[in-house]
């Protein structure tokens, strides 16, 4: 028994039944089993079990986020610089982003990290690891300039509605995180949408691509409007624009999505649905496009995939899997259905110019009802065949 | 997604696509060995599923192969018998007076209860029920099981089809086309007497790459290769591609060696107590096929240094009984593993690379090609994690070999909406076929226990 070990196992001692700590026993429990590996044993078939388990499952999806927040962090320091107008130096763009997004994901942590405690020690079962991503996804898809109170509260809100009263990880109809945006962004619109939230810096204002799609109305011209407005295509793909904290940079996503999809912690389907219905969508619309049509109407299909949070949302909340559909046709509905949803929010609800968050909550909804035509499709299929054994039986 | 093909003029070959093989080290040799007869046996009711066993034998009273130890409350005919002669040591209760065992301390001479013979022409002409009530009175009545519910068979019941399961896919899991050479004319025999107990097909699921005359040589039966991984050997998974189980339908099962045993009653009029065992697992030190008796016990099968601390299954890891040093091997089991108990504290397990952590899913270092004798894993019995609600529910698809949808059928079980779960195929399944569910869960969730739980709440519910 290592020094470690000794030590952890004597502050166990505070949290066994009937002393003064032990309500808390889950926080122990996250403490020892976050440190040492648990050492249960099977008492029953299977004798052997796979060596992963949802701690490395969540801490892969951490993983997974990592160049999404090293990028946001980067480029949230960029805009400032870039707006105060000072040199761009690397470790200045650094140091900037860290003052402002490191605050952010301490409170996300600490406020869900209480609930999460809360739960655990009330209803008696173990702090879940999901935590660990609701508390980052939340940070990320936050306002540079959000302050500090209502991301507490907007947690607080994603993992008590969002995930608790449901029972917890893994029985959550929707995504605890996205949950916390939206409730954010119709209780505090101010601040979560405009032109002045996505430079933290106060009074800076400057409206994200979409934002000047939406403005650009009828007649206008996409792509030109957006060059005007000093985005281009590859600016958007390396993520070098104003925007929610982690959801800039396409980029970073992508090489999120090749850890997730490498190691198999992500479902393929969702995201491949994600990509064919918006890009699908985006063609449809610009090959009817008129000349009195919306500006939108005018941009390459391909735009939309760089655009907004798309990218981020479509990998990391889109696939997750317990808000998601469980069939695997139905992943690929459910996908294509939110790339769709971008899409026409984007482009045909001028209140939101941003459609991903709403699409994703919106098929969070509605994934048990495609799981529930899927399964008994499934079911339809199974008697066929059982029928079609039957008849051949009756034959011999 | 199932490719049938002829292999040769004789053998189907069904493609099992799904599934996948656990690199578990410690296969045994194909050698077979000769134990000499075991000190002591055992007969064990809590194998036999589906019967209520009450001893009709008191500690003390003598019995010879074959004389009745058990017999099953609703159907006194179902008889449990001794698998050796000598005197009955003893009858183990557990809590509430559960009947765990009953021990029969050998005397050496094996003498035998005898019964009809049927010369070997004359076994194609007997009658469905005197074959019945023969295999009942000599108890040989068990080695036949059911689908749906996995239990003994019923006697009164007629079977649509009866398969052989003449191939095993679990870790380390014995080659049972090995077990069968030499055996030619027993099993022959064995599967024309079974022939008379169904007016459907006798099928006899082997592997593709059979070699043995007993299965190249099997006359009047379908013979059918399953190719592919774990869990292509399963009962469930032949009956699931050659005559699916639905409402109402019954289908028997039986094991290779166990329509050998079916033969000797027959052909030589007595209670054959044979069983071979392959000893597997890395904490066994000789791991051969040993020839013995049912109900040994696991100590007497095993050679040199014995830890305490290993774990003694009966079975396999996937589907065996944990029966200790002390204990004995089941009575379907062909196998015994020999696991390290494992379970050291490893210090941010969830952030180590792990070159040696064998996992399906692709977050080890292990998980990069490997070659020779590093290709297989030493696994213990670690479970790797505390148990959280399902998560990734999109694993457990890919290692079920039926054609259902394992999560919503848990999910129907844990909710209680049964009508669903047997739409679903719950009749299809039975718990093992969920092993490998269970084993690559990262919330560590019991899923063949849900299915056990689901088929016992329709076979009692109706």
């Amino acid at each position: 028994m290592t020094f470690l070990e000794r030590k952890i196992k004597n502050l166990g001692r505070h949290f066994s039944a009937g002393k003064p700590l032990a309500k808390f026993y889950p926080v122990y429990e996250a403490l020892d089993t976050f440190c040492f590996t648990p050492g249960t044993r099977t008492s029953k078939a299977p004798f052997v079990r796979d060596a992963i388990d949802l701690k490395r499952v969540m801490t892969f999806v951490v993983l997974g986020l990592m160049p999404c927040l090293a990028m946001g962090i980067y480029n949230t320091g960029y805009q400032v610089l870039l707006a105060r107008g000072e040199a761009l130096r690397f470790g200045a763009c650094v140091w900037q982003g860290l003052f402002k997004v490191f605050p952010v994901i301490l409170v996300a942590y600490a406020a869900g990290g209480f609930w999460e405690v809360l739960f655990a020690a009330v209803r008696k079962h173990e702090i879940s690891e999901g935590f660990l991503v609701t508390g980052l996804l939340c940070a990320l898809i936050m306002p540079p300039t959000v302050p500090l109170w209502q991301v507490a509260v907007g947690i607080s809100f994603g993992v008590v509605i969002g995930k608790e009263i449901f029972g917890g990880t893994g029985y959550n109809i929707f995504n605890p995180a996205l949950v916390s945006r939206a409730f954010l962004f119709f209780a505090y619109p101010a601040q979560f949408s405009g032109d002045q939230a996505w430079v933290a810096v106060d009074g800076f204002s400057r409206a994200t691509p979409l934002a000047v799609l939406s403005a650009a109305g009828h007649g206008g011209q996409a792509v030109p409007a957006l060059q005007e407005a000093g985005y281009s295509f590859s600016n958007m793909f390396w993520g070098f624009i104003p925007g929610s904290i982690g959801e800039t940079s396409t980029f970073a996503c992508l090489l999120g999505m090749g850890f997730l999809l490498v190691t198999g912690v992500a479902n393929w389907r969702v995201i491949a649905g994600c990509g064919l219905g918006l890009l699908g969508t985006g063609t449809l619309l610009f090959f009817s496009r008129g000349p009195e049509s919306l500006a939108f109407f005018s941009l390459p299909p391909h735009w939309h995939l760089v655009m907004g949070g798309f990218a981020f949302g479509s990998i990391f909340m889109a696939t997750d899997p317990v808000s998601s559909c469980a069939t695997n046709s139905g992943r690929w509905i459910f996908g294509l259905l939110v790339g769709t949803l971008v899409v026409l929010i984007r482009v045909f609800n001028p209140a939101y110019p941003e459609g991903v968050m709403l699409a994703i909550i919106f098929m969070n909804a509605f994934a048990p009802l495609v799981d529930h035509y899927v399964v008994e499709r499934h079911i339809r299929k199974r008697s066929a065949r059982l029928a079609a054994f039957r008849g051949e039986a009756g034959c011999r | 997604m199932i490719a049938v093909f002829f292999a040769g003029l004789r053998m189907n070959i069904i493609q099992i696509n799904k599934g996948r093989d656990i690199p578990l080290s410690g296969a045994a040799e194909r050698k077979k060995v000769l134990c000499a007869l075991p000190p002591v046996v055992a007969v064990q009711p809590p194998d036999f599923y589906g019967l209520r066993l009450i001893p009709v034998v008191k500690p003390g009273d003598s019995v010879h192969v074959g004389s009745p130890l058990l017999e099953h409350k609703d159907d006194r005919r179902v008889k449990i018998v001794s698998p050796a002669s000598g005197a009955v040591a003893d009858i183990i209760r557990g809590d509430k007076r559960a009947l765990l065992a009953i021990t029969v301390r050998c005397d050496g001479k094996q003498s035998a209860l005898s019964f009809p013979k049927t010369p070997a022409a004359e076994v194609k002409h007997l009658a469905p029920d005197a074959v019945i009530g023969q295999m009942l009175s000599a108890g040989v009545w068990p080695c036949v099981r059911q689908r749906p519910f996995a239990k003994i068979a019923e006697p009164g019941s007629r079977p649509k089809s009866i398969f052989v399961q003449a191939h095993m896919t679990d870790p380390l899991s014995p080659d049972l086309d090995f077990v069968l050479e030499g055996q030619e004319a027993r099993f022959h025999a064995g599967l024309e007497i079974l022939k008379r107990l169904t007016p459907g097909t006798v099928f006899v699921c082997c592997p593709p790459s059979a070699r043995s005359r007993a299965i190249q040589e099997a006359s009047g039966v379908s013979v059918v290769g399953f190719a592919g991984p774990h869990p292509a050997g399963n009962v469930s998974t032949f009956i699931h591609h050659l005559d699916p189980v639905q409402k109402g339908d019954v289908v028997w099962y039986i094991g290779a060696e166990d329509v050998c045993r079916i033969a000797d009653l027959f052909l030589e009029g007595r209670f054959n107590p044979r069983r071979t065992v392959a000893v597997t697992g890395e904490g066994a030190l000789s791991r051969v096929y040993g020839q013995t008796v049912l109900g040994a016990p696991i100590r007497h099968l095993l050679t040199g240094a014995l830890l305490e601390s290993s774990r003694y299954i009966s079975g396999s890891v996937l589907r065996g009984t944990d029966v200790g040093l002390d204990g004995y091997v089941c009575f379907y089991d062909q196998q015994v593993t020999v696991l390290p108990l494992g379970g050291k504290r490893e210090f941010l397990g969830w952030l180590r690379p792990g070159w040696n952590k064998y996992s399906f899913s692709r977050t080890f270092l292990s998980s990069l090609p490997r070659r020779g004798t590093e290709a297989l894993f030493s696994l213990d019995t670690d479970r790797h994690g505390g148990q959280r609600a399902i998560v990734l529910n999109h694993l457990y698809d890919g290692y079920v070999a039926l054609d259902v949808l394992t999560y919503f059928l848990v999910r129907a079980i844990v909710s209680g909406d049964l009508e669903e779960a047997q739409r679903l195929g719950l009749l299809e399944c039975a718990d093992e076929d969920f092993a490998l569910c269970a084993f690559a869960c990262p919330s560590k969730f019991d899923v063949g226990g849900v299915i056990r739980e689901g088929l016992k709440l329709i076979e009692t519910e109706g």
